[in-house]
């Protein structure tokens, strides 16, 4: 069983000066989880950030910020620059003269918008006042007369005619309102205005011009499109830039923000006037060859110290303080088992005292969903589809899935091809002719469709000749399904047992998870007995008469011993728990049952379809007929094929999560997260690979 | 044409799996929109929120046995 990797934890103490230095090795050795210091009786205080760090940050802000305005998206490729170069363009303020480059083409670009902004509502005013027959200039630069300019939505013709002593001008359209300028005197404006305000008025400032405001409009409309053109180019020169800068603004942004982090260190340890004290965990393996790289590096001004190996027990973790309580996780895991921990992590991290569950979902969930497949027409696209989703992405969710469908895949080949003896929901080899269309049935076989005979060997390799039929042996898939949940329910409770014997020793363990696997076991023997009883066929009854007392008598006082030690603890819930058992064990009948829906829709597919091209009759149409036969035959068997990653993907996930974890699982853990440094954007060259990290 | 008795086992399997059915929808829908919720607001939910989810999904397997027992078995 893999447990999380022991960890081990240590305190580096060191004098500041050499802290920078300190810092870089910390980040090359790829092995120390920091502990967060917090100002406690000892007195320290956190340290603050390298001096450096306030001019980073402002960069930084500068860097993201044309990344933003120009455009650059978030995982743009470039090509890697090389660590070296990318630092001395920083220091040689490459940031600046960027920022100067971009924000003059910025500012011309915001002036143009403001200035076609500006135009524009001033062409949306002309083109209001254009039906009135006045000049521009006329409108303005009387001394007692007033106009009134503005958009009705009513005609207010009739009133206007009322008011006596003014000129008026109305154009009105029923669909679009209209506009109404009004000449008056100045001491009659508020008068005309309150007349007005009933027919929806809204006054429009006549824009400034002389002459026809068609002639206004002819101009105002040139000088829109000359902007429209400059702010075109203005746009092109940015791409311009993006495409100059793109590459260097990526790595500016990627190195920043490593200098940042790593001159943000001293905010988590503790520091004196001259010294540093910080204390980590490292993984047990790997404190000497830490103590030795450190030294080696600093020398006489680095000192580390091992502290403890913490135990599983849980007692160890009671006895220190709160900070070193929780320990990091490090999964234990091989290069597949990896893939496996997404699933663990998307339900919680394990503690460092417990069993990383990665190993049983490796093999159980890609077993349990190609039991539910069980098919080699659906098997190899799974497999290639997974092949093919390993090697492409990075992508850590589509990790997961290609993996799940492409170990599920070679599962659902060897049940198919060995067990079911199918392929899209045809057996290979013929059982009975009376059960396929030829025989009048409704099933289709390989090799009555291509009118082959398999050879001997191969019928001789698969149950009852022909395979398991997922519609005919369904009382096998039943007990089959029956028999992996009892097999897959116990490793639970034995891991949970195991669990709590690591965590608090055997007596503990056993009153807390041995009643459970004591009754878990007296129900099944329960179980079996009443199938046993029930059962009707002869040939399966396997204990008979005073047997079956016997049986029965050990399989309650099991039950029976298990509530009672349950029940010290669990108190209720020990007897409430066990129908919850037989409801766990029967969960696992969904393994037959979607392997049974999934045949029984590919069954009437087939039927369908072959029916339709075996009824075709010789001559044109029946091209036609064979051809959508065939197209009809692959949509309705992708149609089952991506039910089956949904149904099979998710319910062989969810026994894993609900009826296996539950049983032992706790999690919560925090993972372990090492001081190192993923570079995509930025690279090291061989010079400086001992400099930097 | 096939005798009443297995007419009836017909009905009764079809309605252990359509009653559990909706018995399992109905829960599902509280759980489900609960869960949806809550994986928005924190995504390192979703597997948690899932054990949940499927937890009613186990009513309708009940049925489903019950329907293939009476089908097959009696």
């Amino acid at each position: 069983m893999s447990l999380p990797e022991s960890m081990s934890r240590i305190v580096i103490v060191g004098t500041k000066s050499r802290m920078d230095e300190a810092i870089e090795a910390f980040y090359q050795l790829k092995a120390l989880h920091l502990i967060d210091h917090t100002t406690g009786a000892d007195g320290l205080s956190i340290g603050t950030p390298m001096s450096r760090n306030a001019k980073a940050s402002e960069r930084l802000l500068k860097v993201r910020a044309m990344e933003k305005e120009l455009g650059i998206k978030k995982h743009a490729k470039t090509p890697k620059v090389p660590v070296d170069e990318i630092r001395s363009q920083i220091n040689a303020d490459s940031v600046e003269n960027v920022e100067k480059e971009i924000m003059s083409v910025l500012d011309r670009r915001n002036d143009l918008n403001q200035r076609i902004t500006e135009l524009n509502s001033k062409k949306k005013n002309l083109e209001l006042l254009g039906p009135i027959p006045v000049d521009l200039d006329l409108y303005s630069g009387y001394k007692t007369i007033t106009s009134i300019v503005g958009s009705v939505t009513e005609d207010p013709t009739e009133v206007l005619k009322t008011i006596g002593d003014i000129e008026y001008f109305v154009s009105f359209d029923k669909k679009e309102g209209g506009i109404v300028a009004v000449f008056a005197r100045k001491s009659d404006r508020d008068k005309i205005s309150a007349a007005l305000v009933d027919f929806g008025f809204t006054e429009i400032t006549v824009p400034e011009g002389k002459g026809p405001v068609s002639e206004v409009l002819a101009v105002t409309d040139e000088k829109l499109t000359d902007l429209n053109g400059q702010l075109e180019s203005v746009g092109k020169e940015l791409e311009a830039l993006q495409m100059k800068h793109q590459t260097f603004l990526k790595a500016s942004d990627e190195q920043l923000s490593i200098e940042i982090e790593k001159g943000e260190v001293p905010l988590k340890v503790a520091v004196t006037e001259y010294s540093y004290i910080m204390d980590a965990w490292v993984p047990t393996n790997r404190v000497e060859d830490v103590k030795n790289e450190l030294e080696s590096k600093l020398g006489n001004d680095i000192y580390v110290e091992f502290q403890e190996t913490r135990g599983r027990r849980m007692e160890e973790a009671e006895e220190v303080e709160d900070r070193y309580k929780k320990v990091p996780t490090k999964f234990n895991n091989g290069k597949i088992t990896k893939e496996f921990q997404y699933p663990t992590k998307l339900v919680s991290v394990p503690k460092y005292q417990e069993i990383d569950p990665s190993v049983l979902i490796m093999i159980f969930l890609p077993l349990m969903f190609g039991f539910m497949v069980g098919d080699c027409g659906y098997a190899i696209p799974f497999i290639i589809l997974g092949a093919y989703g390993l090697k492409v992405t990075h992508h850590k969710d589509w990790r997961a899935i290609a993996t799940v469908l492409f170990f599920g895949g070679i599962w659902a080949f060897i049940f198919g091809f060995l067990f079911f003896g199918e392929a899209l929901g045809m057996h290979f080899v013929t059982g009975e002719i009376e059960n396929t269309i030829w025989g009048g049935g409704v099933n289709v076989t390989w090799d009555m469709l291509l009118g082959v005979t398999f050879p001997e060997w191969f019928s001789g390799l698969l149950p009852f000749g022909h395979g398991v039929g997922k519609l005919e042996a369904v009382t096998l898939l039943l007990k089959l399904s029956v028999y992996v949940g009892i097999v897959h329910l116990m490793i639970g409770y034995l891991c949970g047992f195991y669990n709590k014997y690591i965590q608090h020793g055997f007596k503990e363990a056993f009153i807390e998870k041995g009643g459970w696997i004591l009754s878990f076991i007296g129900m099944v023997v329960l179980c079996f007995v009443l199938t046993q009883v029930m059962i009707v066929e002869e040939a399966s009854i396997v204990i008979r008469g005073q047997q079956v007392l016997i049986v029965t008598a050990i399989g309650f006082i099991l039950l029976i011993a298990g509530v009672i030690i349950n029940f010290k603890r669990e108190k209720a819930q020990a007897i409430l728990e066990l129908p919850g058992m037989v409801g766990n064990i029967l969960s696992y009948t969904r393994l037959a049952a979607i392997g049974m829906s999934k045949a029984g829709m590919a069954l009437a597919f087939n039927y369908i379809v072959f029916g339709m091209i075996m009824g075709i009759q010789n001559g044109v149409s029946s091209i036609i007929m064979l051809i959508l036969g065939i197209l009809l035959f692959a949509f309705l068997h992708l149609v089952i094929w991506t039910l089956a990653i949904l149904s099979g993907g998710l319910h062989a996930l969810r026994l894993q999560f609900v009826e296996l974890m539950t049983k032992f699982f706790e999690g919560n853990g925090t993972e372990f997260k090492p001081l190192k440094i993923k570079r995509e954007k930025t690279i090291l060259t061989t010079e400086n690979i001992n400099k930097e990290v | 044409m096939a005798d009443v008795g297995t007419g009836l086992i017909a009905i009764g399997a079809g309605l252990a799996v359509g009653l559990t059915g909706l018995g399992a929808g109905m829960a599902e829908k509280d759980v489900g929109a609960a869960a949806v919720g809550a994986i928005t607001e924190n995504e390192a939910l979703f597997g948690k929120a899932m054990i949940f989810m499927v937890l009613p999904e186990t009513i309708v397997i009940f049925g489903l046995v019950i329907a293939i027992m009476a089908i097959f078995v009696m």
